[in-house]
């Protein structure tokens, strides 16, 4: 036997070289672009990065929680929050945003994930809209729907100070966040614990068998989505420079869900593709036709008709089906 | 009588004859929920659907009671096609069809949006009279949903309980399987079943249109409401659902009064938290 | 081969549903190095037997022992770490993933750190070695890297053995591990399961008796929830209760 290990093959995700090419030409398209287009990429990039965090629960655990919504807003006022009342830089602010997601990811686990499926979606959904609710009534800590204004202070990185306030920064700045979160998660779905997620969304009840403790191990991947969620919103509420109930309302917490099964569940870039095509007709065609959402449901029942998995895992699927 | 008993009294009523109304939805939802094993996210479109109908049967025809017995038909022009249609090819993927539902339900509220517009309209009070007990004055019409929704729910007991079909769809609750292994034609019933179950939904429109206002969205607070309470009652036990409906509603409407709407709907979720941290499977679910 | 020490023990085991008695005080146990067969009509209570040792199911009464130590209340995941394995009656693999990773995922459910999130999988060393081990024990060193829902019915029901045995177990529980197999792979099945015999302990649910006298040092004979009769080979083909039971089955 040779000393080094074969490596199994592995097509699950999509290919590492793929995606590490595509953020390249994102670095490139920040120099080139024109600012209303810079602009809309800096919310989708943000948005790949919820679908990501999203993906890990809902794509490599198979939990389809309803109630990411909580994380991104909660993300977005750890930021706000710690800005206007602890007043912190940017960076730290950041943090305030992981770790709120990863608290209330914790507890928000504790109680759901040992709930099945349908519990679990009904539960996350209520979890949501109740702090929706509170979010809207509690106006004094988080402005309504009015929400709360940010003044950004500068960056300043070692000798480097620079402005956030500055398109092009922002850009990159957002960039930076989502090549080290594909980086992180990638790592994470080819360890060893990416391969217990695959097994739980493959055959939950056999791993117990094989001697795991399933439940932890959701835990630990709705906890990881948890934060990666908060940080998108985090990084929203940085570029809007502002944060508002709306984040706590119902299309962040759906988005996520038709952003994966458009790309691909269990892919972890995938949803990107799902970012891109949906945030492209929401931009174009809620602009010429007033009752889009009714294509937006269209849309929903046709992909899930088409494949449980999303375009790309179909695409995938099929590919290794087709290897046998 | 002293003022805060009798306001009390007024408010435990309110609360209890909502709770009827609610426990209509909701077991609507449960009884999907026992035999497709789906969620409906869409039902609350389906209440509000209900709501939006009888409005217009209202406005065109006069009657109310007229509603009462048009707006399930028309339902059932929407709700079968959509089970079998929609549904029914996702079956045995519960996620994927939750989901399906989440689309259906932007559908339909686009449309109700479309249609009857974005205005929150008022039906007129089909039963303007209102009697006094023990010292309060309440309104008639309120004393009518009791009844009806009595009705309904006593119908759909004898339904199950003493009808051949009924059987088949508590069969079919328990064990689908089985049930399809006995002879028992699964498609129909599942057609059956999510029929009834948007109807009780629409119906629960339709007495809840005079009291409430009709508005395209009206649907989501009401879903909210029926999802704690088949978490707290056990989704899939109608006995339960009943019960959690007609205790939240009233626990809700008395705190109301001491407490702001938003603090209330807080004190109902924190009482599912603790429901579902002992009994993660409701109260009255094995 | 008989001899060894008491390795599995259920005392007293009962286990109602709702009205219905599944299991009717079962007692038995199983020495080291012994291969036990477990056989009886169907709707006997064999395969529930095994969901109340693997711990998926709780008696309602009685207890079981693994190497004496209390198993009764534990969940599934821990009866496993204590070095039980077991295979489903119907195939319960994972369909997406390959032959390597499926029997992978068991190996690594030992490890000290299975959850490790910092390194790559494919570089745990010994690892990769005792997955190959495994394939290569049971015979599918050839389809490695094939995904399991690619492989042939027979193979499946291999795959599930050997997922079994990735946990290294100190006993195996096989359910019916030829049921449904042509004549020829049932022969390759019982050869992998003889080769295993030699180093662990097996209980094995079977409705071939060609298999089970084949294979097993003994047998016990369920029928109703209840132990009908327990005996080498020899004792049970001759015993007139079994025939009795087994004269109603179209056999």
């Amino acid at each position: 036997m040779n000393g080094r290990s074969e490596k199994p093959i592995e097509k699950r995700e999509t290919p590492t070289y793929l995606v590490l090419i595509f953020l390249v030409l994102l670095l490139v398209m920040g120099m080139v672009l024109p600012k209303g287009a810079r602009s809309l990429v800096t919310h989708m990039m943000i948005f790949c990065i919820l679908a990501m965090g999203y993906d890990v629960c809902f794509g490599l655990t198979n939990q389809c929680s309803l109630g990411h919504a909580v994380f991104f807003g909660a993300g977005a006022y750890g930021v706000v929050l710690s800005m206007l009342h602890l007043k912190v830089g940017i960076l730290p602010s950041l943090f305030f945003s992981l770790g709120t997601g990863f608290i209330l990811a914790l507890i928000m686990g504790l109680i759901c994930v040992r709930l099945s499926e349908a519990y679990f979606v009904i539960i996350t959904a209520i979890f949501f809209a109740v702090f929706h609710l509170f979010a809207m009534d509690l106006t004094w800590l988080t402005g309504g729907d009015d929400g709360l204004s940010l003044n950004l202070p500068p960056l300043s990185l070692g000798p480097v100070t620079l402005s956030l306030y500055h398109p092009m920064v922002n850009y990159y700045f957002v960039l930076i966040f989502l090549g080290i979160s594909y980086l992180i998660l990638n790592r994470m779905a080819r360890s060893p614990m990416g391969k217990i997620f695959m097994s739980i969304r493959e055959n939950e009840k056999r791993l117990q068998f094989l001697g795991y403790d399933v439940f932890r191990y959701k835990l630990i991947a709705f906890i990881v989505s948890g934060i990666f969620s908060a940080l998108s919103g985090g990084l929203y509420a940085l570029t809007l420079r502002y944060g508002s109930a709306d984040f706590f309302s119902f299309p962040w917490s759906i988005m996520p869900v038709v952003w994966c099964l458009i790309g691909g569940i269990g892919t972890l870039a995938g949803p990107w593709i799902g970012v891109v095509i949906m945030s492209l007709f929401q931009y174009y065609v809620s602009a010429w036709w007033t009752y889009y959402l009714i294509l937006f449901g269209i849309i929903i029942l046709l992909i899930l008709r088409l494949s449980r998995k999303g375009i790309l895992g179909y695409l995938i699927s099929r590919r290794l089906r087709q290897k046998a | 009588m002293p003022e805060i008993v009798s306001t009390t009294l007024f408010l435990l009523v309110n609360g209890l004859i909502w709770g009827l109304i609610v426990a209509l939805i909701a077991i609507g939802l449960s009884l999907i929920f026992g035999v497709m094993g789906i969620v409906n996210m869409a039902h609350g479109d389906i209440y509000m659907a209900g709501a939006v109908l009888s409005f217009y049967v209202v406005s065109m025809l006069g009657s109310f009671w007229l509603s009462l017995v048009l707006v399930p038909a028309a339902i059932i022009l929407i709700a079968a096609p959509m089970e079998r249609f929609v549904l029914r090819p996702y079956e045995g993927y519960h996620s994927t069809t939750m989901i399906a539902t989440v689309g259906i339900s932007f559908i339909i509220q686009q449309i109700a949006l479309g249609t009857y517009g974005g205005i929150p309209k008022k039906i007129t009070n089909p039963w303007p009279i209102s009697f006094n007990f023990l010292g309060v004055d309440y309104p008639g019409y309120r004393f009518l949903v009791a009844c009806i929704s009595i009705l309904i729910l006593a119908g759909l007991w004898l339904f199950l309980y003493k009808t051949s079909y009924g059987i088949l769809v508590r069969a079919s609750m328990q064990d689908r399987e089985m049930a399809s292994a006995m002879g028992i034609d699964v498609s129909k019933v599942l057609i059956t079943t999510f029929v009834i179950g948007s109807i009780l939904a629409a119906l629960g429109g339709v007495l809840a249109a005079p009291i409430n206002q009709v508005f395209y969205l009206m649907g989501n607070d009401v879903i909210l409401l029926c999802f704690i309470v088949v978490i707290i009652g056990g989704l899939g036990s109608l006995k339960g659902t009943l019960i959690a409906a007609l205790s939240l509603c009233s626990l809700e409407g008395v705190l109301a009064s001491v407490l702001s709407p938003v603090q209330a709907r807080a004190a109902i979720f924190i009482v599912m938290i603790i429901v579902l941290i002992r009994r993660p499977r409701g109260l009255f679910t094995e | 081969m008989n001899g060894g020490n008491k390795i599995l023990e259920t005392v007293s085991v009962t286990m109602r549903f709702g009205g219905l008695t599944a299991l009717d005080g079962v007692t038995y146990s199983i020495r080291e190095g012994e291969v036990r067969g477990i056989i009886g009509p169907n709707g006997a209570g064999k395969t529930t037997l095994f969901n109340v040792i693997t711990g998926e199911l709780k008696p309602t009464s009685g207890k079981i022992f693994l190497r004496g130590k209390e198993i009764s209340s534990l969940p599934p995941h821990a009866i496993c770490q204590e070095g039980l394995g077991r295979t489903f009656q119907l195939t319960f693999i994972f369909p997406e993933m390959t032959v390597y990773d499926s029997i992978w995922v068991g190996v690594n459910s030992r490890a000290r750190r299975p959850w490790n999130p910092f390194i790559l999988a494919h570089q745990v060393d010994d690892f990769s070695q005792k997955t190959k081990e495994i394939c290569h024990l049971v015979g599918l060193e050839e389809k490695m890297n094939e995904l399991a829902s690619n492989l042939s019915y027979g193979d499946q029901k291999i795959l599930e053995i050997a997922m079994a045995l990735s946990t290294r177990p100190s006993i195996l529980l096989l359910d019916e591990p030829t049921q449904g197999v042509s004549p020829q792979e049932t022969d390759n099945i019982a050869a992998v399961i003889e080769k295993l015999s030699k180093r662990i302990t097996i209980i094995l649910i079977e409705h071939s008796m060609d298999v089970v006298l084949r294979l097993c040092s003994s047998i016990t004979v369920l029928n109703e929830g209840r132990v009908v009769a327990e005996g080498s080979p020899k004792e049970i083909s001759k015993n007139e209760e079994v025939q009795r039971v087994y004269l109603g089955e179209a056999s």
